[in-house]
């Protein structure tokens, strides 16, 4: 039904700003949370979102799951413009969007079975009987690693890896074309991290579903990733095919990241460059690049104009002196 | 300078931390691995103190130069803590007094151990804040851990660790819930301090990479050019022991303990192992990260024999019937060195 070249999702300058109070009688401030990103998707892809807390990573999340309209530009899920659709395709189009969140302790109902939180998606979107609904769940359950006895269970029986196979079953249920993970593995000890992430290639593999794979962690994002988006401060700095940036990342925030990421191997360890100072308040941001205060290589055009992305060796990066 | 013998810590009738034993001399550097349940935090509580009921501490031997720590008395303990041992916590905006100043906090451990009063605080105070690269110290001197950003806490929370110049300072996980190019800039502070007061560091961390970068930015042992001081610090009071190690703990248990970065090179111990194949590094370019099957055991399902046996991919049946003891390093019967 669908081919592999088809985009699932296209997001064209997609921002969001939100007003912020700052006292009683004071103007509301803007936050430009998210200023502008731009990149599509296609099907059995995933595309991992990069930077550090405060860079937008989650907004973003936020804006792809229809979850806030953004305040700017366009998102196109599966060829339908989310904004322009009408209310009742928009229900179909959130059915294609599905999320898993960080922290599978605070994501889960803990008054519901997991038979009963798997059935709820079912419920609402299909129409399917009850005998059906069991089957497909069961099947999915299988499929993540859960026994048909777990279905009876609440919650609070399950490890932090196994509820976090659960919300995976959740986002799954539907046979989404895109499900957008934020941090889905940090919150989980490293040979349970593994398991995960075996598990969502497995999963993508029989699938074909899009991943949006939001992580700071650069070496997960090494293994799961088809492309690459480096955010900061709610803008792209860098875009493109993850082998390509990863064997010579071009901005000097990717090539910071990577460089302050520790590696087990003293033969992958980049260049150690670390660089000073925090990240600015997204209420008052720097003039020009915003990564201008920070960057070893600013020069006087950094602080007055803002970069724009262009592409250099076959991916876009947005900074004036490479 | 420490020296630990069958540590244990029950809670109820469960071992968090089941007969530890570490050895840290002047100067070194230890990291502590494991992931969570595995003791490493409550094995450092411990030789602070800082078990409450109903956790039970008992050790054949606990002793911190040459003085036992389970027989001090609480005055004893108190001139003893934050003076020459002193402590570093994952999350210091929880672990900050939010009604005081950072300076008024850092300034505390000064006024009770070392007598300080007046302007000899202050400038002691601006001095450490200097010392943690906090920019602008004077202004935040009076400011609030409210008002400084998580980095900026965890640097107050070294100078407050530093301020009486401890000779073991304990991080438990300084830098988890700091952003990558702000953890870089912790973990060489961290490291800078160590080398520069000739202090014991004992890191604990679930990351193996923090550890490998750790001991890579130690000169090796006995070779000179360690970085020189800065001019007008104070000299190292003695050289440090140099090179860095690691133990490995699982469910309460060391499982395998040496220098960095041999262990990680060739581990032994198959909990290690499958720790370093389940990083993604390890996997390049494979579809699947090699994984260890379920979980650290919990109170109800700790297996009567090795602890790792319902997991390990090299199971005996010697394995289900007793415990292995820590012998040359490594907690394991059949100790090998699979290819990872």
């Amino acid at each position: 039904m669908f081919d592999d070249e088809q985009v699932l999702l296209r997001a064209q300058d997609l921002a969001r700003h939100y007003k912020v109070s700052q006292g009683l009688f004071k103007p509301k401030a803007t936050v430009k949370a998210l200023d502008g990103v731009s990149f599509s998707l296609k099907r059995g892809r995933t595309l991992a979102v990069v930077g550090e807390s405060g860079c937008g990573k989650s907004t973003l999340a936020r804006q792809l799951t229809l979850i806030e309209p953004p305040s700017a530009g366009s998102l196109e899920i599966a060829g339908v413009d989310a904004a322009s659709a009408p209310k009742d395709m928009l229900k179909g189009l959130r059915r294609q969007v599905q999320m898993v969140f960080q922290n599978p302790f605070a994501s889960l109902n803990p008054r519901r079975s997991i038979a009963a939180t798997l059935d709820e998606p079912l419920l609402i979107n299909t129409s399917l009987g009850k005998a059906e609904r069991r089957e497909r769940i069961e099947a999915l359950a299988a499929k993540v690693g859960l026994r048909s006895e777990h279905l009876r269970r609440y919650p609070h029986m399950f490890s932090g890896g196994q509820r976090q196979r659960i919300a995976i079953a959740r986002a799954m249920i539907l046979n989404p074309g895109i499900v957008v993970a934020d941090e889905p593995v940090s919150a989980l000890d490293l040979s349970i991290q593994a398991q995960i992430l075996n598990l969502f290639m497995d999963l993508q593999a029989e699938y074909r579903t899009a991943y949006v794979f939001i992580s700071h962690n650069l070496s997960v994002v090494e293994h799961v990733a088809d492309e690459l988006m480096v955010m900061y401060l709610g803008r792209a700095v860098e875009v493109g095919d993850k082998t390509t940036i990863y064997a010579r990342p071009l901005h000097p925030y990717t090539q910071a990241l990577m460089s302050a990421t520790p590696a087990l191997r003293a033969a992958d360890r980049r260049q150690r460059i670390v660089i000073k100072g925090e990240l600015p308040s997204p209420l008052n941001p720097p003039s020009g690049c915003a990564f201008h205060k920070r960057c070893p290589l600013a020069e006087a055009r950094c602080s007055a104009e803002p970069p724009l992305l262009r592409t250099v060796d076959e991916r876009q990066v947005a900074c004036h002196v490479i | 300078m420490l020296s630990i013998r069958n540590l244990r810590v029950q809670f109820g009738r469960f071992p968090a931390v089941d007969g530890v034993d570490l050895d840290l001399a002047a100067g070194e550097l230890l990291g502590i691995v494991g992931e969570s349940g595995s003791g490493k935090s409550v094995t450092m509580l411990a030789l602070m103190g800082l078990i409450d009921a109903p956790g039970v501490v008992s050790a054949d031997k606990l002793e911190f130069q040459g003085r036992d720590l389970l027989k001090l008395s609480p005055r004893e303990r108190r001139a003893l803590i934050g003076a020459d041992l002193a402590m570093v916590f994952q999350d210091a905006l929880t672990s900050l007094n939010p009604s005081y100043t950072v300076g008024f906090q850092i300034a505390e451990s000064l006024k009770a151990h070392r007598g300080l009063r007046g302007a000899a605080l202050e400038a002691r105070v601006l001095e450490l804040l200097e010392l943690v690269e906090i920019p602008d110290p004077r202004r935040r001197f009076k400011a609030y851990p409210h008002e400084l950003s998580g980095g900026m806490n965890q640097r107050v929370m070294i100078a407050m660790a530093i301020a009486c110049e401890p000779r073991l300072l304990i991080a438990d996980e300084p830098t988890t819930a700091l952003d990558v190019t702000i953890q870089a800039q912790i973990m060489d502070l961290l490291l800078r301090l160590q080398r520069e007061q000739g202090m014991g560091l004992i890191m604990i961390t679930h990351d193996l990479a923090v550890v490998a970068e750790m001991a890579r930015s130690e000169p090796p042992r006995g070779t000179p050019g360690a970085p020189l001081p800065p001019e007008g610090a104070a000299p190292p009071r003695e050289r440090p022991v140099g090179g860095a190690r690691v133990a490995v703990m699982y469910a309460g248990q060391v499982v395998e303990t040496g220098p960095v970065p041999d262990l990680f090179e060739l581990p032994r111990h198959p909990y290690t192992q499958a720790l370093l194949a389940a990083i993604p590094e390890h996997s390049r370019g494979a579809a699947r990260l090699a994984a260890l099957p379920g979980i650290v055991p919990g109170a109800q399902d700790r297996p009567a024999g090795c602890l790792l046996s319902p997991r390990c991919p090299r199971v005996q049946p010697r394995c289900v019937a007793g415990r292995p003891l820590l012998e040359q390093g490594v907690r394991c019967f059949f100790p090998g060195s699979a290819h990872v």
